[in-house]
């Protein structure tokens, strides 16, 4: 847990010094891969509480997500379809939800 | 938390990505938020400015358009002073007279001046001119305005301080058929000249060119004045 603390801490640091930000264009698609990956990192710690965590499963779960949550939204771009706010919706709900688990498994333990 | 000790180091990575991306995220958010009002502002000062010019020229039209409106008149009465002055060249259905010495030589007894053009001679060629009605005449490019003179000086003629040896031609703008018959009427100048051997061609053109008057036209003497009537 430390390590993924410090992980984190570390990737907002190179974040914060790293010079370059992200073009105005393509900020949708960068906020919903972030969003896709905060749903990875929940979905692993539920899956965790829950004692069925497994790494690989987990990793390529994060970046896949990411990469399609992205790639679907740039596709209903093009297509004039906001695939955006569907995807948004749907993290969103799934984080919320995977939250609620992890309260649970928490409140259960203690 | 005994379930994070495996594979933990793929968990910190992973966590070093997502705090990268948040981290990146936020600052493109604060540089999003920043930079709009920002161009808002910039794009706003660009229209002032543009606005601003605009009005500029618009003003600057305006006044050229008021100013215009009376001058076109002004320029217009001017215009036709001008012309009537002999400052502007002129063009226009007309007479060319040409008038040379007499080629006859003067007898022992006479005087050789009688054969030779005189002031007295083109005056009364232009005063005929004139009376039929010429609106510019030149003698030998130089235009015969209000002010102008003719007179011998010497072999040559003077006219506007300049001087000009003979053939003389004088060119007449007005109704051809009224300036040519001025000329030939029977007794008149031509007539007349001819007595004495000199040789006047009168010809007649749809094309007159009269040069414009290019001395000075300053007053030295004279002031403008208001009063219409000689008061004693």
């Amino acid at each position: 847990m430390i390590l993924a603390v410090l992980g984190l801490l570390l990737g907002i640091l190179i974040g914060t010094l790293c010079p370059w930000s992200i073009p105005l264009a393509y900020a949708k698609f960068f906020s919903v891969a972030l969003l896709a990956s905060l749903d990875s990192v929940f979905g692993g710690l539920r899956a965790a509480s829950e004692n069925n965590f497994d790494d690989v499963i987990f990793i390529s779960g994060f970046f896949t997500n990411a990469l399609l949550a992205a790639l679907l939204v740039y596709i209903g771009d093009r297509l004039g379809i906001d695939l955006y706010y569907v995807a948004l919706l749907a993290f969103g709900l799934r984080i919320f939800n995977n939250l609620a688990i992890i309260r649970r498994y928490f409140l259960k333990k203690h | 938390m005994v379930h994070f000790k495996r594979g933990r180091l793929s968990i910190a990575c992973v966590c070093m990505v997502l705090g990268f991306m948040l981290a990146v995220q936020f600052r493109s958010t604060q540089d999003i938020k920043a930079s709009v009002p920002y161009q808002r502002v910039e794009d706003l000062s660009a229209r002032l400015q543009q606005s601003e010019k605009d009005k500029d020229a618009l003003q600057a039209e305006l006044e050229d358009i008021k100013s215009r409106a009376g001058e076109e008149q002004n320029n217009k009465i001017g215009e036709d002073l001008r012309s009537a002055a002999g400052l502007t060249a002129l063009e226009g259905p007309g007479v060319v007279v040409t008038i040379e010495d007499s080629k006859k030589s003067a007898k022992a007894d006479e005087d050789l001046n009688l054969y030779l053009v005189h002031d007295e001679d083109l005056l009364k060629v232009v005063n005929e001119l004139r009376a039929a009605g010429a609106e510019a005449v030149s003698i030998n490019g130089q235009r015969m305005t209000a002010t102008s003179e003719l007179r011998c000086a010497g072999p040559t003629l003077s006219v506007n301080n300049v001087r000009s040896a003979p053939p003389y031609e004088i060119r007449a703008i007005g109704d051809i058929k009224t300036l040519e018959n001025a000329l030939k009427m029977r007794g008149g100048v031509a007539e007349t000249l001819k007595v004495w051997g000199i040789s006047m061609d009168i010809r007649t053109s749809e094309n007159v060119l009269v040069p414009a008057y290019k001395g000075s036209t300053k007053l030295k003497y004279g002031k403008v004045t208001d009063r219409q009537e000689e008061t004693p």
